[in-house]
């Protein structure tokens, strides 16, 4: 599991991202037009492409996207991830 | 006043929230409660808490065997308040056959199941009343939340075929549709709201966000005599909410 991949997931998923718009560093909340069901397609979108469940508190744990990543890679692995 | 005094009443879901509260007003009133849950600390806190007799019974009632137990070593009822369920939001395009089934077992499959083997067990006694808790969704639904307010949909819709078919008993069938109340799957969700759009959902209700007593005592009345006539319908308890929904 490799974080351009999950970025990539990412800007597939939503329509007004382009390829190139989402950084590790990013912060999503930041994301034009934010909202709840953004984040509930985070947590879908994770949860159908890697069988990883996050719940409300480690989303809210959450800034950039690099820590979304690293939250879903130690709930597969239980290790560090390859960034 | 009203008065469930003589009555046997069934909470399932009773461990917290709205279960907890529905089960404490009961006893209050005069009812022996037998409260339902899956959590045995959690019960057994709720049992210490009640003012009149009870009993408890550990059910995980997305299990049909433990479904089968719960009805063979409950006393016959007078009414059973249906509690148990979850909410989880998901968006429509990530739906799988696993999230279906996990919304509707609980939310619905374990409603039909045990009102079907209450009734083949002849553990209700007549004129008993049935109580559902439903939730404003199942007509007014919110993006994310298509499982759960199709789950609600098809109880309520349940509820109306218990009212018609068991209605020569004397058995009555009714749904309380529920809009926010502070429980703790309230506090689960608000972790996914940022603090505009939380305050914009609080702000939309005139009267606030429920509380679990305000659930207990319309399902207080329902379970009574009182409301004796009333059986298929539904009560809206939503705070004003719906008022400046545009139809």
């Amino acid at each position: 599991m490799e974080i351009v991949d999950f970025i990539a997931a990412i800007e597939e998923e939503f329509e007004d991202l382009n390829p190139g718009d989402v950084s590790p560093n990013s912060v999503f909340r930041d994301m034009e037009g934010w909202s709840s069901m953004h984040a509930l397609i985070f947590v879908a979108l994770i949860d159908s492409k890697y069988d990883v469940l996050l719940n409300g508190d480690e989303l809210k744990s959450c800034v950039t996207i690099k820590d979304l990543f690293d939250i879903t890679f130690l709930k597969i692995n239980g290790g560090g991830a390859n960034t | 006043m009203i008065d469930l005094k003589g009555k046997t009443i069934l909470v399932t879901g009773a461990s917290a929230g709205i279960g907890a509260a529905v089960a404490k007003l009961c006893s209050d009133l005069g009812a022996k409660v037998c409260i339902t849950g899956r959590n045995m600390d959690r019960l057994s806190e709720v049992s210490k808490q009640l003012s009149n007799e009870s009993e408890f019974f550990q059910a995980d009632l997305t299990l049909e065997k433990e479904i089968d137990n719960l009805v063979k070593a409950l006393p016959c009822i007078d009414g059973w308040v249906h509690c148990a369920g979850i909410i989880e939001p998901f968006p429509i395009k990530f739906i799988q056959s696993k999230h279906i089934k996990s919304m509707f077992t609980i939310n619905f499959d374990s409603a039909c199941l045990l009102t079907s083997k209450l009734m083949q067990l002849k553990k209700i006694n007549s004129s008993a009343s049935f109580v559902f808790i439903s939730s404003i969704s199942a007509q007014h639904p919110y993006k994310g939340g298509s499982l759960y307010a199709a789950s609600k949909a098809a109880l309520e819709s349940f509820s109306r075929s218990i009212a018609l078919e068991f209605s020569s008993k004397g058995v009555r069938s009714n749904c309380i549709s529920a809009a926010l109340v502070e429980t703790e799957m309230f506090e689960k969700t608000k972790n996914a709201l940022s603090e505009t759009e939380l305050l914009g959902i609080l702000s939309s209700y005139p009267l606030g966000i429920g509380k679990p007593m305000d659930v207990a005592h319309a399902s207080a009345f329902l379970l009574s005599n009182q409301s004796s006539w009333m059986t298929g319908t539904n009560i809206t308890l939503d705070g004003g909410l719906l008022l400046n929904t545009k139809k």
